[in-house]
């Protein structure tokens, strides 16, 4: 009973212990918030990630694919059955993209992917991505509008001109023009990461380098037996792609697949038929997409040994997913060093404690407490401290992560800037996932460091003579 | 050295303890021997220094003495384990000591529980807290302080802290009450009201005491009074003063 009284007593008599539970409650504080930021912008970009790749795809190990894709498809369908919900054949290649700015040609190193849109849409979010110039959203499609084509200086000019249909130089004239203008705004459309295609300025609206309407030039690799030649095209663009993963957003080329298949020479004209190297699928939710691969894997590996690769949209960002886990895994540590500092300050001030209280030790020992009834004290003292100082930390934590956009918008009013910038993350708020076992691994770590930091103390205390203790001055 | 067989309720036989400063040993009870009988109130004088202190804790098992035994009720307790020596020092023997040592974060009353808070289990306390609670009551009022139940000791005066430290000494209804120089730190009129107290207790309920003193008159108050010099003890009375 003396134990319980004469903790509750201290904790609230002893001003000076209140710097560890504020350390402690900092330390828990913190992290629960970067848990659950953390997590928070780990599952955004994994639905991210999860948007742009479709949960399952079929790969070829050569970049000029295979063009019994519908083959593959039936394949597939029959191993999966009812479990896939859609499937898009894709052609995937590097290039190079180029294009006009203020006389400067801009030129960038480009992912080129050619896709139904249709098709890719229903395997994903692609159509969600999709946006105009005014951050609109649009329909997944190529179709390049007749109102770009007019925007340009021959369509001005076409425009502007008035042909006599019976005077053959007006006839021929107007033909030109109409040749001119499908040069300078070509058939093709395309669509562009959002990242190529503008230019980011921190605290500014982003400056649109490829308007829309605007011809743009793609070098990517033809087909060749023994070597590479360099195929190209142009087209016009007619949206952006903007995922939020600048990874996606600074390297996506989007391109009809048939005109990436005719220009890379991989289109059998007889046939009516493209190479992939591709096909992104699309199950129903709860099915287990890693058995689904395998069973995919085995299947095609039977029809052509050693050329498809199947892999779940994890499997394929692998690294990137590994890379945040690790990351999350090193700022734990760290930030548990801060709950480690705040343990050898309880022991620092319960160190103090005891020297103080030495007395009092003795006056308890006196009258019959034991040994291990004053190390229960200073334990329980401990742990008392503890589960305050991570109480109050969590609950700090956990209102600090519910409100936490309007903090953010309070301190940017304050200092003035913004704390977080959403156009570098293209999130309007700080996106924040509470793990309740999270958390409760850190209340538990820190109960258990406050607990160990007050063993050796209360040992000391313990141990101390009770003749000793009370002839102390 | 020849012991005689122990005959009181408490008796020390033989006792030896020295203390070490450095590598000096400093002996500072060379074979103690003595029987206190129930219901008696003892008084040990003995200049500074003269172990009357160290008697008195070993006698009261705060201590363990280098060499010869302590005895109470015909067992011999100072070999006992911690656990039984907590157990005696908490039921059977009552300390009071010269400077009060109340726990300051406690007040008055809390003080005297504080036996009662360590004798009893969580459970156990709770089951019978009314009971307890009356009875240190009725303590604190009949050592006068029913007005100053509530207020921690840095709120009382020496006598009130020294009243206050005996009626936690009661509290777990000890068979020893055990007194380090009770008035060494209070003036003469609150020495005398706190030792007329103890002698008053020594009456009313038969209550067996040692009361460590170097002050003659205080002495005098008790029915036998024994001398420590040299380490050892000697009977003594107000003539040979």
């Amino acid at each position: 009973m003396y134990k319980y009284v004469l903790c509750w007593r201290y904790l609230r008599t002893r001003y000076i212990a209140l710097a560890s539970v504020i350390s402690v409650m900092l330390g828990v504080a913190t992290m629960i918030v970067v848990n659950s930021v953390m997590a928070g912008f780990a599952d955004k970009m994994k639905e991210r990630l999860h948007g742009v790749l479709a949960d399952v795809v079929v790969e070829s190990f050569t970049l000029n694919g295979f063009y019994d894709w519908k083959e593959v498809m039936a394949r597939i369908k029959k191993i999966a059955g009812n479990d896939v919900l859609a499937m898009a054949p894709t052609m995937e290649c590097p290039g190079i993209l180029h294009f006009r700015v203020n006389g400067e040609v801009m030129t960038r190193p480009v992912q080129i992917i050619g896709i139904i849109p249709s098709e890719r849409a229903k395997t994903g979010d692609f159509a969600e991505f999709l946006r105009d110039m005014s951050g609109k959203k649009i329909e997944p499609s190529f179709a390049v509008p007749l109102a770009y084509r007019e925007k340009t200086p021959a369509g001005e000019l076409l425009k502007e001109s008035h042909f006599d249909s019976t005077d053959p130089d007006d006839v021929r004239m107007k033909e030109l023009l109409q040749d001119e203008m499908k040069q300078q705004a070509p058939d093709c459309g395309t669509i562009l990461g959002y990242a190529l295609a503008t230019y980011h300025r921190k605290g500014h609206d982003d400056i649109y380098l490829a308007r829309q309407g605007t011809k743009v030039g793609l070098l990517f690799p033809k087909y060749g037996e023994t070597k590479s030649e360099a195929g190209f095209t142009t087209a016009t663009t007619v949206g952006y792609f903007k995922s939020g993963m600048s990874e996606y957003d600074s390297m996506h080329v989007y391109l009809p697949l048939e005109e990436l298949q005719q220009r890379r020479y991989l289109y059998d004209y007889e046939r009516k038929v493209g190479a992939v190297n591709q096909i992104q699928i699309k199950v129903k939710p709860g099915v287990d997409i890693n058995a689904m691969s395998r069973r995919i894997q085995d299947s095609l590996d039977r029809m052509r040994p050693m050329f498809y690769q199947v892999q779940t949209w994890e499997q394929k960002q692998g690294a990137l997913l590994g890379a945040v886990a690790v990351e999350q895994s090193i700022l734990n540590i760290l930030l548990f060093f801060i709950i480690a500092v705040a343990g050898f300050g309880i022991l620092a001030i319960f160190s103090m404690i005891v020297v103080e209280k030495t007395r009092d030790i003795g006056i308890l020992k006196a009258l019959g407490a034991s040994t291990a009834g004053i190390r229960g004290i200073f334990l329980g003292y401990g742990l008392l401290l503890g589960a305050v100082g991570s109480g109050v930390g969590m609950v700090g934590g956990l209102l600090f992560v519910r409100y936490i956009n309007e903090i953010e918008a309070l301190l940017s009013k304050w200092t003035g800037r913004k704390v977080f910038d959403d156009s570098i993350y293209y999130f309007n708020q700080i996106p924040t996932i509470v793990e309740p076992l999270t958390v409760g691994w850190i209340v538990v770590g820190a109960l258990t460091i406050a607990v160990l930091a007050s063993i050796w103390p209360a040992e000391r205390a313990a141990r101390l003579h009770p003749v000793k203790a009370l002839r102390f001055e | 050295m020849e012991t005689m067989e122990p005959t009181g309720l408490l008796s020390a036989r033989g006792v030896v303890k020295s203390y070490w400063k450095g590598r000096n040993e400093v002996p500072v009870l060379r074979g103690v021997d003595l029987d206190l009988e129930p219901g008696e109130m003892l008084a040990i004088m003995g200049a500074s220094g003269s172990g009357k202190s160290t008697l008195l804790h070993i006698l009261g098992l705060l201590d363990s003495p280098d060499a010869g035994e302590v005895v109470l009720g015909g067992e011999r307790i100072d070999t006992y384990r911690d656990r039984r020596r907590d157990e005696l020092r908490n039921r059977t023997f009552g300390f009071i000591f010269q400077f009060y040592h109340l726990l300051p974060e406690l007040t008055a009353f809390e003080n005297v529980l504080v036996p009662q808070w360590i004798g009893c289990g969580l459970w156990s306390y709770l089951s019978q807290r009314r009971r307890l609670k009356r009875e240190a009551e009725m303590l604190l009022e009949r050592v006068g302080l029913s007005h100053r139940m509530h207020h921690l000791p840095s709120e009382l005066s020496g006598g009130e802290m020294q009243r206050t430290a005996i009626a936690r000494a009661l509290a777990a209804r000890p068979s020893v009450l055990l007194a380090d120089e009770p008035t060494g730190n209070l003036d003469a009129a609150s020495g005398q009201g706190v030792i007329e107290l103890l002698r008053d207790l020594n009456r009313e309920r038969g209550l067996t005491m040692i009361v460590v003193t170097h002050d003659p008159q205080i002495a005098q108050q008790a029915d036998r009074v024994v001398r420590l010099a040299e380490g050892r003890v000697e009977e003594w009375s107000p003539a040979l003063a």
